[in-house]
């Protein structure tokens, strides 16, 4: 109840002329995308310039190439590898067609980029997964890529960060694409024995044996709030162990808790972040 | 005309709105957070409703229960005042969806208007100086070359930075190189961008805007200055019109310029285009405001133009019945912001009074001043046929004014007004600083 209780109210009549009310404007404005965590429609450029994040501060998954031009310092990208492409050698039913579809969809022609770059003037090497090719499945061209930026960066003494996204080995490749976790793992550890710093950012979702192989190898490990990171997934575990999970499991936040990861990163001060931590392990000697 | 109207803010803005509309027999309807339920606009609007907590997010900038509530009571437009949504094109989108007239410009016209270098570029076409920027600097030598064609002294500024930080100030080019690398560095370091560009630096300077009002069949009028170079962090204390660094030719020069640049941007409604007054009498156009601004009471008061009204009418597709040349800039008028330095409830308020004289507050006795929002309680406003009078008018006003219960800055306000360079007219920018 206000302070103030007014008795009367002016009884003027109302000024003429003008208009009374707005056409209704059809929606010719820009498109809108959903926020699953906080329901509002949010313009896209709105997210796009919020580096693809809500207010609310949910993350929506962002595309390789959408990645890069965020985190590295405009113009010094250097695609490498990018020759490398999986071929179907087990001539498994349907992957051809599906290599396909998702190379026009994606734009893309395998679920992982690998360069060169300077982040925050730090030159290092760079892979960052892609959501939209088979959700960042790690087939032998990904290994491969992945193996040989690790053995580029152990020859010229660079350290080496990486975006994870993927949804695990590449089915369709089988027993190749299992080999890959050993395979990009060994070139880790050289990499590592060089005494270079590798620094991985787990983004949503990053499962099987990428995280049993590289993901989890970083001497640094980030992920993005509210990423999905785990090797089997909930449902599984809960169908085999017959038991509750416990409330956010597998989530970014529950890996921190649990000593999986060394911090959260939100993408508004990743960059910096990431940056920073370059710098202090290159000795502030490059930039 | 709308019927009825939805006031999207608090404080003394709401009230000003609310009494604008009770003229013009507009029914007025209120929204307000948990924290204002005791507030004076919601007493005075015909309907009010809560909609959400005292954080502004909740509430003030609540699109979505904005509109909502708008549509549930019937209001035809939204007058957003200033802050808030007021120069938020998403809500003016919002609005427009919705059928609701937003109270200002239409999304597209505040999307355009809001960037930096578009406006800059309009203006420039229109004929006025804007401070130009340079691209970013790739090394030392750039910036040197950069600062010999632009004139020392010059300003750094990190690409990535805002709100006063990553800018420096070069004076010579002595200095150029070492404030280069720290800009770079700084830059890094704060916002993980090196990139720096270079401006040109004006001072020591005036802030000096033109308020401006527009119809939709292309008629400008310019209302005439505000002086408000009296500034603490950029937070404007004093503003006065006219402006006594401003003589009556280069007012009548930057009123042309001002109307013709306006004109050939097609705008509707109030704005205020701000310019830096330099020691040799240039205007540099920096940005323009496209909403209501706090102290467009001064210019109300020295040209007896209603500005809320006018704002109201224009967004109805009301023509101005008045030109430039019925515009009377005669007199002097003086604003003094009257901010709160603590929080409280308010035992006891006396206003000062007489002829014009004019206190706009949203104060009344036993209110509870929150920390939530903004510390301005009230603006102080006199108006007189000289400088000197309407001086002598702030400062019984001043002294008269008893705000009980809250800190204030009302006796830093009487001290600021009595300083030799502001009673003489003489102050800049710098006015204010060291204190």
């Amino acid at each position: 109840m206000p302070i103030l209780d007014f008795l009367y109210k002016p009884k003027n009549e109302l000024e003429k002329g003008g208009r009374a009310v707005a056409p209704v404007q059809e929606d010719q404005g820009e498109p809108e995308k959903e926020c699953p965590n906080c329901r509002k429609s949010i313009p896209l450029s709105r997210i796009w310039a919020n580096a693809n994040t809500c207010s609310c501060g949910f993350h929506f998954r962002m595309s390789a190439r959408q990645r890069i031009s965020f985190i590295t310092d405009k113009g010094s990208f250097k695609e490498m590898y990018s020759d490398i492409v999986s071929n179907d050698p087990l001539k498994f039913e349907g992957y051809a067609q599906k290599l396909e579809t998702v190379r026009a969809a994606s734009n893309e022609n395998e679920a992982v980029i690998c360069g060169t770059a300077s982040i925050g003037g730090t030159k290092c090497v760079l892979f960052v997964m892609e959501p939209n090719f088979m959700m960042g499945s790690m087939g032998s061209a990904v290994g491969e890529r992945i193996t040989r930026a690790f053995e580029y960066a152990t020859k010229k003494g660079l350290p080496v960060v990486g975006y994870t996204v993927s949804g695990g080995a590449r089915m369709q490749e089988g027993l190749i694409s299992l080999m890959q976790m050993a395979k990009t793992s060994g070139a880790v550890k050289r990499h590592s024995d060089a005494g270079l710093f590798y620094l991985t950012v787990l983004t949503d979702p990053t499962t099987g044996g990428v995280t049993a192989s590289f993901a989890m190898e970083g001497d640094i490990i980030l992920a993005e709030p509210g990423a999905t990171v785990g090797f089997a997934g909930a449902r599984v575990i809960e169908q085999t162990t017959r038991k509750t999970l416990p409330k956010g499991f597998q989530k970014a936040e529950f890996l921190l808790e649990h000593g999986f990861a060394d911090a959260i990163a939100p993408r508004r001060y990743q960059r910096s972040l990431v940056a920073m931590l370059l710098k202090m392990h290159c000795g502030g000697e490059q930039a | 005309m709308f019927s009825k109207v939805l006031i999207a803010n608090r404080g003394e803005i709401a009230v000003r709105i609310i009494r604008a509309c009770k003229e013009m027999g507009i029914a007025t309807v209120a929204v307000y957070s948990e924290a204002d339920r005791d507030a004076l606009h919601v007493a005075l609007a015909d309907e009010s409703y809560c909609i959400g907590g005292p954080q502004a997010a909740d509430s003030y900038l609540n699109e979505e229960r904005i509109v909502s509530t708008a549509l549930v009571s019937g209001a035809q437009a939204i007058h957003a005042g200033y802050g808030f949504l007021s120069e938020n094109a998403h809500f003016s989108q919002l609005c427009a969806k919705n059928g609701i007239v937003f109270i200002g410009p239409a999304a597209e016209t505040m999307e355009r208007l809001s960037d930096k270098t578009t406006i800059k570029n309009l203006m420039a076409d229109a004929g006025l100086d804007v401070i130009r920027g340079t691209d970013v600097l790739e090394s030392v030598e750039a910036a040197k070359q950069a600062a010999e064609q632009i004139g020392y002294p010059v300003m750094l500024k990190a690409r990535s930075g805002g709100g006063g930080r990553g800018i420096r100030m070069v004076p010579s080019e002595n200095e150029l190189e070492n404030a280069y690398t720290m800009a770079v560095s700084e830059g890094e370091a704060a916002f993980g961008d090196g990139a720096v560009y270079m401006e040109k630096f004006v001072y020591p300077a005036r802030h000096i805007e033109m308020q401006i009002i527009a119809d939709e069949a292309g008629n400008v009028v310019c209302l005439g200055e505000r002086d408000c170079s009296v500034q603490r962090r950029h937070q404007k204390l004093i503003e006065e019109s006219p402006s006594p660094a401003v003589s009556p030719e280069q007012r009548k020069r930057l009123i042309e310029r001002v109307t013709a640049a306006v004109k050939s941007i097609g705008y509707v409604g109030v704005g205020t285009l701000e310019f830096l007054l330099d020691k040799s009498g240039k205007f540099w156009f920096m940005e323009m405001n496209i909403r209501l601004q706090v102290e467009h009471s001064v210019t109300e008061m020295l040209t007896n133009i209603d500005l809320v009204k006018w704002q109201i009418r224009t967004s109805a597709g009301i023509l101005l019945n008045f030109a430039q040349k019925d515009v009377a800039l005669m007199g002097s008028a003086v604003e003094c912001r009257i901010n709160a330095l603590s929080t409280g409830k308010l035992n006891m308020l006396h206003v000062a009074g007489g002829p014009s004289v004019r206190f706009d507050t949203y104060l009344v006795q036993g209110v509870e001043v929150s920390p939530f929002y903004d510390s301005l309680i009230g603006k102080l406003i006199v108006r007189a046929g000289t400088r000197e009078e309407a001086m002598r008018k702030m400062k019984a006003a001043l002294c008269e004014l008893v705000i009980d219960g809250i800190k204030t800055n009302i006796h830093q306000q009487l001290r600021l007004i009595s300083e030799e360079s502001f009673m003489n007219g003489s102050y800049d920018l710098t006015f204010m600083e060291g204190r």
